[in-house]
This record gives C-alpha cells, structure tokens and sequence, in this order.
C-alpha cells in the first residue's frame, strides 16, 4: 500500500493503462467474426433480437449483418464465386433462389453434425443446402368490412364485382403464378403452361393491381384501393395486429407454401460459426420470436405456437390443401417467368 | 523568340505533367467499366454458369428485334423529352427572374430553389407517393370538390411530375449562372430603342442565354433518361422505363451480358439525342 493511502501506485496505473489495450485486444481476439447477408428492416432486427442477441454473442462469435434486397444478395454471390474467400458466411434467401443458386454451385452441403436443430426441421421441408428459417401459406385475402362472401378459389377473383379491386404483390409474381398452375393442373410447378398464363390474363383483364411492394398490398386495403388479393398468411397477422381490416381465405385447390431461409455459400470465410448460426436459428426460442413477431410458421417440431398467435396461425378445419412445390423444378423456370411475366402481365 | 518558345514549351510540358494524374485517373475510372461493360455484352448468358465468354452480338439483336425492348425505349424517349420540356418552360422565366432579382430575397429564393436537393431523391418520391395515393392530398381534395377522386399515382403524369421536380433546380441553376453573366445594359439599350419587353427577351436575352439552356436541357435529358427511382416508385411495374427495366434484368434475371448490352444502347442513345440537339441550336450560340 502507498504512503498516500492510494491502493495503487503512480507507476503501477502507468503500467495497467499501458497494458490495458493489450489485454482488450485478447479480448477481441477471442471472439470470431461472421457475416450474414440479410434483408434489413423487421427481418434484420428480429435476426438481432432472437438470434444474435440470446444465441450466438453468447458463444463468442460477433455477427455482422450485411443489409440488402435479395436480387443484389444473390448477384453479389454469383460475382463472388470464383473468390477463394468471400464476403459472406452466411445468405438469407428465398427457397427459389436457393435451388437457383445450389442449381449453380454456389452452395455448401450443410453438415448435419454440425446443425444438431436440423434433426427437428419438418421432413417436407428439409434439404441438404438449405436450413429453412420461415413459412407461410400463401392465400386469398379480403376485406370483411366490404367482402361478406369470401373468394374460395383463384377463378372466384375473375368475378366482375371484383373488377380493378383485386390487388397482389409484383414482387410475388412467381408465386401469384403458381397459385394459376395449381388452379388449373393442381400442380404448383406447371407455371409455364398456356392455361396457368391464360388464367394469369384474365386475372390482369379483369383490372388487376400490381404494387411495386408486398406493403403497398396492405396500404391497398387499408385505404380501400382493393378489397381482395393474394399474399402469404404470415402477412395477414402483421397486418391484422397493425389494425387494417384483412383475413385470410384457403383456396379450394390448395396452398402454395412460401418458405425462407438460409444458405452457407462454398467459399463461406468462417463455415464453423455459419453453422452454429444456423443452429441457433432452429432453436425453439428464436422460431417462436419469429412467428411471434412476424407471423411465419416455425420450421421445427419442437416450437408449438401458444395463445393469440397460436389461435391466429392456427389451420383451418378441415384442414387445407399445403403444397410444398419442388423448388429444384421451378429455379430453372424463374428465368423464363418473370421474361413473360415483365412482358405480358406488366405491359398489359 | 527562341527564348519565349522555349518557355511555352516548357509551360506546357509543366502543365500537362499537372494534369496528367486526374486525367489518367479519370479516364482510367470511366473507361475501364465501361470497356467491361462492353466485354459483358458480348457474352452469352447461362442460367448456371451465369456468363459464357464469347463474342457474339446476340444480346444486341435481341434487343433491337423485340417489340417489347422497343416500346421501353420508346417509353423512355417520350418521358425524358417531355420532361426537358416542361424543365426548360418551366425553368427559362423563373432563372431570368432569379438573374435579375435585386432584393434582398434573392438568397431566400435561390436557396428556397437549392434547398429540396438537400433531401434525397428517394425522399421527395415519397412525398410524391403521399399526394398522389389513393385517398393521399390530391385524391382528398378533387373527392372534396367534385365527388370523384383522382388516382395520379401508376401513372405517367407521376413521373413526369416527379422527374420534373428533381431536375428543376439544376435547370434554374444553371440558365440562371448564363443570363447572370448577360450585361443588362443591352436590354436597358433595346428598350431605349423602343422594343417592347417580349421581343427584347427573344431578340437579346434568349440567343445570348441560349448556350447555357442548352448545356440545362441536355443536363435534363440525361438526367431523365436514366432515371430509376421516380419510375420505380410513381410508376410502379407497370410503368417501364430503362433504367429499372435495366436493374431487374441484372439483378433478378442475373442476366448480365443482356443487361451489359442494354446499358450500353441507353447510353449510345443518349449521346446520339444530346448530339442531334447540339446540331438544332446554330453553331454561332452552341455551347
């Protein structure tokens, strides 16, 4: 002790102030680094406050989010792919752009033992390069202030009392097509056929709505622009909590299930906490706050959804008609789709 | 003699030693993608391999024989052209009041004019989108008045509207900076000669400010041929213009040899119309 009464000496808080960076530094060092390329918004903050936050910072590994739209996530792993080390451990995609790039080599088989939460991922939904992360039925939507009688399967929406207020998503283009090929072959992947695109036409003649955004659907109903449309049910508990006046209607002939999730890319930097990652967002917590939060079905069994979100994702009965469509099928028609879509659906 | 040669020389030589640096880098960060850009176009699109390296004038061809391509083109033309239009009408009064603004209000007006591109373009669009929506400004006030609304937003009127907004300031700006530099004593001359204000603006001010609303307009025209924010947003998808229809081919199609290609026709075209309105002005007032 000095003489001062200070328990420290002059000399000895030089010392530790000198040291203290050094020892910061072992710090950091310790903690691994990994990024994931994701949508920002909701999405992005949710990944934060159910994954990273609870799951992931705890075991040492600080994550990064990498922010964009999908269309330039995916370019920028086409443009990667010769790289021995890209930019990202980890890409959040939709399920068809997932076949698409898995169609193209870009994608890491994922290794089971390294996800042990894979073992819970729902068997219709499970793959070897793909951990599912959300889904959701897509479905006729309507509003019950002005629709009494609720359309019951695609064709209903060429009804003329719904004349210019249908609305969907054109964004949603390849799934909006997949409703018309179950709808008139009962086959989602049939999306390309003359009946699926003439159903798809009479669809746009009878003054179809396309908005540039999924919310813009929402902000439509709201403002009483359209009554009726097609969405994913997840969205219809977003808005339905956000006070707009919408439910949700199953086709007759089935449901097209919308899923996303995440991918590893081959040349992923840091491929042990890509997998931990994505062991961490199978976890029953983190698929919970997700369904919670955003309306989508967990992909694993072992997340039961309980009280008001249970009851508003709860199925109908009898039970509809899901269709899990072959996304290695319909990746090698996107192409060719949005091509006919962009001229015929849009140009009309 | 041989003395002051020798000094220019030298002059020069230490000039373009100056200069050389920003003009290698400039020319080497302009030409460079572009030149990629035209290798890209000469590839062939694979949906797996993404791009197969060739030389092949197919994304060209494509482009040019599809009806669809054309009419976007054509789309694009139209909107640009009569956005220049409306910029310059729009533009010409209201610099030449700003040049000869004596007051005090002069900074206010002229930063009332800067002040909107201090704010993203992004931004105003949705702004725009506010007025324009269905229920939005507009819709509530024409409801109010004539018990029908009026549903601006998909439609061309919007983005003719929204690029308008956006490009005025720079056209205001920059006519403005020429007529500020036009002597105001030969209008005071004109008008003692007995010209009546109207022909004193086209027979003086007009062909001496005409460089610089010139150099405007072709800021314009360019500006809105390459616009993609305002389609995207006030046009929604279906309402196409280049630059958007550009984007999804790259991004969403990745098919980027055909998306190469298209950017380089929009640029081609560009020039050639910025070339042909240089040729319409009379030599002795070009830029």
């Amino acid at each position: 002790m000095s003489e001062t009464g200070f328990p420290l000496t002059r000399r000895a808080l030089l010392a530790g102030a000198a040291a203290s960076p050094f020892i910061a530094g072992t710090a950091r060092a310790e903690d691994e680094q990994m990024v994931i390329a994701t949508w920002g918004g909701d999405y992005a903050n949710l990944l934060r406050a159910n994954i990273d936050d609870p799951l992931v910072i705890p075991q040492h590994i600080k994550v990064v989010q990498d922010l964009g739209d999908e269309d330039p996530r995916v370019a920028k792993m086409y443009a990667q792919r010769r790289l021995p080390r890209g930019a990202d451990d980890v890409a959040c995609l939709q399920a068809v752009r997932a076949y698409e790039v898995e169609a193209s080599g870009l994608l890491e088989k994922l290794d089971v033992t390294k996800v042990p939460n894979m073992a819970h991922v729902l068997p219709n939904l499970r793959t070897d390069f793909y951990a599912p992360h959300i889904y959701s039925p897509q479905v006729l939507i309507y509003n019950p202030n002005v629709i009494k009688d609720p359309p019951k399967t695609f064709t209903d929406l060429l009804d003329p009392k719904y004349k210019g207020r249908v609305g969907v998503g054109d964004v949603n283009y390849f799934y909006i097509m997949m409703a018309a090929a179950l709808a008139t072959s009962g086959d989602p992947t049939r999306v390309n056929t003359a009946d699926a695109q003439a159903l798809a036409m009479k669809l746009n003649a009878n003054g179809l709505r396309l908005y540039p955004s999924t919310d813009a659907i929402g902000a439509g109903i709201k403002s009483g622009e359209i009554d009726v449309g097609i969405m994913w049910m997840a969205r219809v508990v977003m808005w339905q909590n956000a006070g707009i006046p919408v439910k949700a209607s199953f086709q007759n002939e089935g449901s097209v299930l919308y899923m996303s999730g995440m991918v590893v890319p081959k040349n992923a930097p840091n491929k042990p906490a890509a997998y931990k990652y994505l062991n961490a967002m199978l976890e029953p917590s983190a698929q919970r706050g997700f369904a919670e939060h955003m309306g989508y079905l967990p992909t694993v069994n072992d997340a039961p959804l309980t009280g008001k979100i249970g009851e508003q994702l709860a199925m109908p009965d009898p039970a509809p008609k899901l269709f899990m469509p072959d996304y290695g099928v319909l990746g090698k028609l996107q192409s060719d789709t949005s091509e006919w879509w962009k001229k015929n659906m849009q140009r009309a | 003699m041989a003395a002051a040669v020798s000094r220019e020389t030298r002059q020069g030589a230490a000039a373009a030693t100056f200069l050389a640096p920003a003009t290698l880098i400039v020319l080497v960060m302009l030409m460079a993608p572009l030149l990629l850009l035209l290798r890209f176009s000469l590839n062939r699109y694979d949906r797996t391999e993404l791009m197969i390296e060739t030389v092949t004038g197919a994304n060209y061809l494509r482009f040019i024989s599809d009806p669809f391509y054309l009419g976007v083109l054509r789309t694009t033309l139209i909107v640009a052209s009569v956005s220049t239009i409306l910029c310059l009408l729009l533009g010409v009064p209201l610099a030449y009041r700003l040049a000869r603004m004596q007051s005090r209000w002069k900074t206010v007006c002229m930063l009332g004019l800067v002040l909107p591109l201090f704010i993203g373009g992004t931004v105003r669009m949705v702004g725009w989108m506010i007025l324009f929506a269905h229920g939005g400004v507009i819709d509530g006030i024409t409801r109010l008045f004539t018990g029908h609304g009026m549903e601006l937003m998909y439609t061309s009127t919007a983005v003719i509207a929204g690029i308008v907004s956006i490009n005025l300031p720079f056209v205001v700006l920059t006519i403005q900076s020429t007529m500020e530099t036009i002597d105001t004593r030969l209008e005071e001359a004109a008008g003692s000669l007995g010209a009546p204000p109207a022909r004193m603006f086209w027979r003086i001010v007009w062909p001496l400010a005409l460089p610089g609303t010139a150099t405007a307009g072709i800021l314009c025209f360019i500006l809105a041929m390459n616009a993609y924010a305002t389609p995207y947003l006030l046009g929604g998808p279906r309402f196409q213009m280049m630059a958007p229809l550009l984007y999804w081919e790259f991004s969403t199609n990745n098919n980027w040899p055909f998306a190469s290609a298209m950017a380089l026709l929009l640029m081609t075209t560009t020039l050639v119309m910025t070339a042909c309105a240089n040729f319409v002005i009379p030599a002795r007032y070009r830029p």
